[in-house]
């Protein structure tokens, strides 16, 4: 009881330097907080913006087309009848099925050019699906058969485009024949996935079917499932498609997001040495700590010893002032942390600086803001930690203590 | 023997190729034999160019120069003017290669790389690499018969083949009547939209032969730009060193 007592007045004896070591600890505390929020934030926000407005929960697909699904092929394509998109329907936890076009264009403003994605869509069944409607952010999207088109702000501003001017959109058919759809733009759209808003011209299905030659071919179905059901419904598809005889296959918005998934792994490295620092930094600051409370008191553990204190008593003095230091220091980290995630959540980190706040030129689909979010396991585990460092590293130094000689200690000048 | 196109190496201008001087009846001709008679003009066993490309885009004007050796299935050129000197283009059958000195490597080019314009100019890369006979691709009929600076022409429009794979679903070609020389060519998209345009200014009689030495291809559906070519000096049957068709050449 003496010795926690002890342990504890020691905390208030050298308060500026307990404080210093305190406050060390809490903004390292408070940097792997806000770092772990914001990198658990980047990887949720790329996930949903790949689902929401690139791939769906998954893609249906001819397994050669999935092969060389990056040169965009007009080989390979799903022929529709209602037949394959009312089966897929009636699968239960599937919410919206959209057939889609994807072929490579060149698109012209009548003075320069520019290579594009195409994308042939059913408006319909594109908004069960895909929510980038929402974010129309001038004009409107367009109807089936009519000839408009709808292109990111990114691109417009590239091209020097607005709504109403008409542009033309150079293809090749499926023998290869070059081929032209002029259409005229009928809306913007600013959707938080940078990539929809660089390289994408939205044109209606049918329009883009006729000019590239391919009937009512379509180079994939993206469906909206419900959420964290995707492995069931997968399983299902293929069973369906077995039945059927098709040579379909459905490929999970993870297999589409490999970049992301790559990112999310260095992530998880990029965390893990940040963590080792903050300990580290903990860890130093304890041992300085102890080490400086060793040599000044150096007369008083003689002076102890002599009245008959024992070496692991005078251990444990040392370790109850470190272990309040970490608990005072992991306390202060986790309320600036707190503070620091919170402003996260609800403002978000600007990454304007980063080519005009688009990250996807880093291959990551987020625009303007990078939002932090909530992960309460880290502040627990981080405050354990912080204590279980904070004792394990005062073992050493206040051992070194505890071993000095009582009458060389008291006279030791 | 293969046909090999156009006078800037790969066969860039397929259009404005080797007339003879013969005289032909022009009443008994049909579109197919006329086709013929110009493509024939374009045969020949090998060939060396010099030349200058001259890319104008929105009042902005590039001159590139460029040597080019051709045989009867390869091409090699290489550019010559100081901004794009070392880099070179390499054709071998249906392959394209190009390698560019600060980059130090060799690309292939292919896929939807063959749309784009080379070097900057109105010529895609899929232009250079088309080498099969017009006539194999097109159904061709004269449709009628205009002066073209002074020069009288059959109109020859030529529609793609079914089943065949073409850049260009249906082209326009104003054959010289005595030369059977290609003057002027129109090249359309499949939607009916004219895409390119060529046009030769100048022939010159070179070695028996009248060799367009002057042209100039438009891309239609872009304002105030354009893409001259000027042969400035050619040689047929030329001495051609071996391993020229070579990848170890382009580096």
């Amino acid at each position: 009881m003496f010795s926690l007592k002890l342990g504890l007045k020691n905390l208030t004896r050298q308060k500026r330097r307990n404080i210093l070591i305190i406050f060390v600890i809490a903004f390292a505390f408070f940097g792997y907080l806000v770092m772990d929020s914001l990198m658990n934030g980047m990887e949720e926000m790329s996930f949903d913006n790949i689902k929401n407005y690139d791939t769906g929960n998954i893609q249906v697909v001819n397994p050669e087309y999935w092969e060389d699904r990056e040169d965009l092929p007009l080989e390979n394509l799903i022929y529709l009848n209602q037949d394959i998109v009312e089966s897929i329907k009636k699968i239960e936890g599937v919410l919206g099925v959209s057939p889609e076009l994807r072929f490579k264009a060149n698109l012209n403003n009548g003075i320069d050019e520019t290579a594009v994605i195409g994308l042939g869509i059913s408006f319909d069944q594109y908004n069960e699906v895909f929510t980038t409607q929402n974010y129309i952010v001038e004009g409107s999207m367009f109807a089936p058969g009519e000839l408009k088109a709808v292109i990111g702000v990114s691109l417009a501003e590239l091209m020097d485009l607005k709504v109403d001017d008409y542009i033309t959109l150079l293809v090749r058919t499926k023998d290869d024949t070059f081929n032209t759809i002029d259409v005229e733009i009928a809306g913007l759209v600013r959707a938080p996935n940078p990539m929809i808003n660089n390289g994408i011209v939205f044109v209606p299905l049918d329009v883009a079917q006729q000019a590239l030659n391919i009937g009512n071919g379509v180079s994939l179905l993206a469906l909206k499932t419900v959420s964290g059901e995707e492995e069931r419904i997968s399983k299902s598809l293929t069973d369906n498609f077995k039945n059927k005889d098709l040579n379909l296959k459905p490929y999970s918005w993870k297999e589409s997001a490999s970049s992301v998934i790559a990112l999310s792994a260095a992530k998880k490295g990029g965390i893990g040495t940040v963590l080792l620092v903050v300990l580290l930094i903990g860890m130093l600051g304890i041992i300085n700590n102890v080490i400086l409370s060793a040599l000044e008191r150096t007369e008083e553990i003689g002076m102890m010893k002599a009245l008959g204190m024992r070496e692991w008593e005078i251990v444990f003095v040392f370790m109850i002032e470190a272990t309040g230091i970490g608990i005072l220091g992991g306390l202060a980290g986790c309320l600036l942390g707190y503070i620091g995630v919170s402003w996260l959540v609800k403002y978000g980190f600007s990454i304007g600086y980063i080519s005009g706040g688009d990250a996807s030129g880093y291959g990551i689909p987020i625009l303007d803001r990078i939002y932090g979010i909530w992960n309460y396991p880290a502040f627990t585990f981080l405050f354990i930690l912080g204590i279980i460092i904070a004792v394990l590293s005062s073992i050493l130094p206040s051992y070194w203590a505890a071993k000095k000689d009582p009458v060389k200690a008291i006279y030791h000048r | 023997m293969q046909k090999i196109k156009g006078f800037l190496l790969i066969g860039i201008v397929i259009l404005f190729l080797f007339s003879n001087l013969t005289v032909i009846s022009a009443t008994e001709l049909t579109a197919e034999e006329i086709i013929k008679k110009r493509d024939d003009n374009e045969y020949f066993d090998s060939v060396k160019i010099e030349a200058e490309m001259i890319i104008v885009s929105g009042g902005r004007k590039i001159i590139k120069t460029m040597v080019a050796l051709s045989d009867k299935k390869n091409s090699f050129v290489e550019f010559t003017n100081p901004h794009d000197r070392g880099t070179k283009f390499l054709k071998r059958e249906d392959n394209l290669w190009m390698f560019f000195p600060d980059a130090e490597e060799i690309i292939k080019i292919s896929g939807h790389m063959l749309n784009q314009g080379m070097m900057g100019s109105d010529f895609s890369y899929q232009d250079i690499m088309e080498s099969d006979k017009l006539t194999d691709l097109y159904n061709f009929k004269i449709i009628g018969e205009e002066e073209i600076e002074g020069r009288l022409c059959y109109v020859l429009e030529g529609v793609a083949r079914e089943g065949v794979k073409v850049s260009y679903y249906r082209r326009v070609t104003w054959i010289d009547k005595e030369r059977f020389i290609g003057l002027k060519e129109e090249l359309y998209a499949q939607s009916g939209k004219l895409l390119k345009e060529t046009k030769t200014n100048e022939i010159q009689e070179i070695e028996g032969r009248w060799i367009p030495v002057d042209s100039v291809m438009e891309n239609k559906l872009r304002k105030n730009t354009y893409t001259g070519f000027k042969i400035t000096l050619i040689e047929f049957n030329p001495e051609i060193p071996e391993g020229t068709f070579s990848l170890q050449n382009l580096r």
